[in-house]
């Protein structure tokens, strides 16, 4: 809890950014992570990819994470997206910790309090736009009838409506991260978690779903944005640095 | 979630139809194999046990293996016939020659008995008389025709006029007293529809012995079986001092017993046959499974990292194995019923001429139809086992970076 009161004067800076909607929201964090330390054993030698993290992440916000290649930032993300576990440490996601639960409580969580933009969009090549926002709706067990509108929804706000039938080859690299920010929001998650979301388009298409993140982050949505690119994470509310496995506040 | 599931899974397949398809064909040839086999052993079981009942149950069919110097003559049987449980007594000398009218020659059974085995065999009349026992007496040359043989020998003659003509059987002269009508039961069937039918000591004389080797014994009353057996027996046991190995008695109903049990078996072991090759349809089907969750590697990453639990990823590949199965089983099925209409087709066109009667048709075997379903799903399940766990234990990070 000490790691949490400490980050508090950096919180401060995030805010200015919000809007006021997010005030009243302003105590509860969706994410807090205790001394999180991950290893990973290569060979015979010990990679320290994360090195005892401490991080808070209040509801509303808007982070970026930022750091060089190799610098631990991918498996900060898959820590804080409960794809894998730590060694060690404490974390809290809406207050609960999460290091006890079964894979499929893992998945569960997933499901329900996280939405994942990968930097290859990660859409499944075989199914319409539609069907891929749809999914995961179907996996947390919703009726069809009842998962129609939210997907319509979803879809109406990255503006992609009209393509709703296309397969993701047929459409642009924008519109297919547009369709994956979709399927990320469906479920009305927690958290989004995008990892380096422009890395695959051009300046200008990433711009605009920089602009997109920006909007979700104004309607209330909290935001964590991973990227080797600081001028990219200087547009984010907070920012902090990730190098050799350690935070640094920025 | 399941129907959910079952949609994915028909996607998926529909996706790469051609891959399908060929991964199903193991499949749709085992269950075609399976279906196909035991439906035409079925149905030959089927149609030879009728034919056997039309018989009836109440006969009983004596052999006299060895006499023991004690041979059975024709005056013996009356005492049988005396029996309250024996009706009918028919003994009947099997042999062929050649008949000669005009100059037609046609090669016939020739079968020596008295006036009781027209009636055992249900024989009706066309013309003329049967063999009556004067004619056993007298040692008379006379015959009696089948259909067939008056047919083959007087062509386009009247049946009310042949009886009275002469003809020549194995060089000898015989007059023909009467022509049976055409006769459906097994009988008739085959070689044996040109038979004639002469006086049993016509016969026990040109082959030069009048002992009897065989006859027919009907029960009087068909609720009375057992009995008769009993008396049957008593009656050769004590003719023959009580030696068993001297004669043997069959009944109609162990022997259509004897030949469905022979023919059960006999679809057992075709039906396991086709099963191994549905078993090997089925390694078809994992290997394609294998392939297809390596594939789908970054698939399976993206709908972990979305929410699908283990479950739902084991029950997604789990169900694409077993829909491919089922549906290559239904396709076997048709495919089955379409082979089987035209083994139907082939074999009613190549039996008319000689008798339509004794066609067998081929019918689908309900009960194989269950056991391929159940089979294929079966083989679905146990095949797509490995795949889909394979699916399932996969990490989410790896998968999603596999490329």
């Amino acid at each position: 809890m000490a790691a949490a009161l400490f980050r508090f004067p950096g919180n401060e800076a995030g805010w200015a950014d919000n809007d006021a909607g997010a005030e009243g929201k302003r105590q509860s964090a969706v994410i807090e992570l205790i001394d999180i330390s991950k290893t990973y054993h290569i060979g015979d030698s010990d990679v320290h990819a994360l090195d005892e993290v401490n991080l808070s992440i209040d509801d509303g916000e808007f982070l970026g994470i930022v750091g060089p290649s190799g610098s631990g930032k991918s498996t900060l993300m898959n820590i804080m997206g409960v794809l894998d576990v730590a060694d060690c440490g404490v974390y809290l996601l809406d207050g609960t910790s999460v290091e006890s639960y079964s894979s499929g409580e893992l998945a569960r969580i997933r499901n329900r309090h996280i939405g994942f933009v990968f930097q290859n969009f990660n859409l499944i090549g075989r199914m319409s736009i539609e069907e891929n926002v749809e999914l995961p709706l179907i996996y947390r067990g919703m009726k069809a009838a009842e998962r129609r509108p939210l997907v319509e929804a979803a879809l109406e706000k990255v503006g992609l409506l009209d393509r709703r039938r296309h397969t993701p080859n047929n459409v642009s690299g924008g519109q297919q991260q547009r369709a994956a920010i979709a399927r990320a929001l469906v479920t009305e998650p927690s958290l989004i978690l995008a990892d380096e979301p422009t890395g695959n388009l051009d300046s200008h298409t990433g711009a605009e779903i920089v602009q997109l993140l920006h909007e979700l982050n104004a309607s209330g949505r909290t935001i964590v944005l991973i990227t080797h690119d600081s001028t990219l994470a200087a547009q984010t509310g907070r920012t902090v640095h990730i190098r050799d496995g350690k935070v640094a506040e920025e | 979630m399941i129907l959910q599931s079952i949609k994915m899974a028909l996607k998926s397949i529909l996706a790469n139809k051609m891959r399908a398809f060929l991964t199903m064909l193991g499949i749709i040839i085992g269950v075609m194999a399976l279906v196909v086999l035991v439906s035409l052993a079925t149905s030959a079981t089927n149609s030879v046990s009728d034919r056997i009942s039309q018989l009836g149950n109440d006969l009983f069919t004596v052999n006299i293996r060895d006499d023991g110097g004690k041979p059975l003559k024709m005056d013996e049987l009356d005492e049988l016939t005396a029996e309250e449980t024996l009706g009918l007594v028919a003994p009947y000398l099997q042999s062929s020659g050649s008949v000669k009218q005009g100059t037609s020659t046609v090669r016939v059974s020739i079968t020596g008995t008295n006036n009781a085995y027209f009636s055992i065999m249900s024989s009706v009349l066309a013309g003329g008389r049967l063999l009556l026992q004067p004619d056993l007496d007298n040692y008379a040359h006379v015959v009696v025709l089948s259909y067939e043989a008056a047919a083959e020998l007087f062509e386009n003659v009247p049946i009310s006029e042949i009886p009275g003509q002469s003809i020549t059987l194995d060089d000898l002269p015989y007059q023909i007293v009467g022509v049976l009508a055409e006769n459906e039961s097994v009988t008739s069937t085959g070689m044996e529809s040109y038979a004639v039918y002469v006086p049993f000591t016509v016969t026990a004389r040109t082959t030069g012995s009048s002992d009897i080797t065989s006859f027919y014994v009907m029960a009087t009353d068909s609720s009375q079986i057992a009995a008769a057996e009993t008396a049957l027996d008593l009656w050769l046991f004590t003719r023959f001092d009580g030696d068993t190995d001297a004669y043997y008695v069959q009944n109609m109903e162990t022997l259509s017993e004897t030949l469905s049990s022979v023919q059960d078996t006999f679809a057992l072991l075709l039906g396991g046959i086709a099963g191994i090759s549905l078993l090997v349809g089925g390694i078809g089907i994992m290997n394609i499974m294998l392939v297809s969750v390596t594939e789908r590697t970054r698939e399976i990453g993206i709908r972990k990292a979305i929410g699908a639990t283990q479950g739902s990823i084991m029950t997604q590949f789990l169900l694409e194995a077993m829909v491919l199965c089922l549906i290559g089983c239904a396709i076997g099925i048709i495919g089955s019923g379409i082979v089987l209409l035209i083994v139907n087709m082939i074999a009613s066109s190549g039996t008319d001429a000689s008798s339509s009667a004794a066609a067998t048709t081929y019918t689908l075997s309900g009960t194989v139809i269950v056991v391929s379903v159940v089979f294929s799903t079966i083989v679905g399940m146990v095949f797509g086992l490995y795949p889909a766990q394979k699916a399932a234990r996969m990490h989410p990070i790896e998968a999603l970076r596999y490329e």
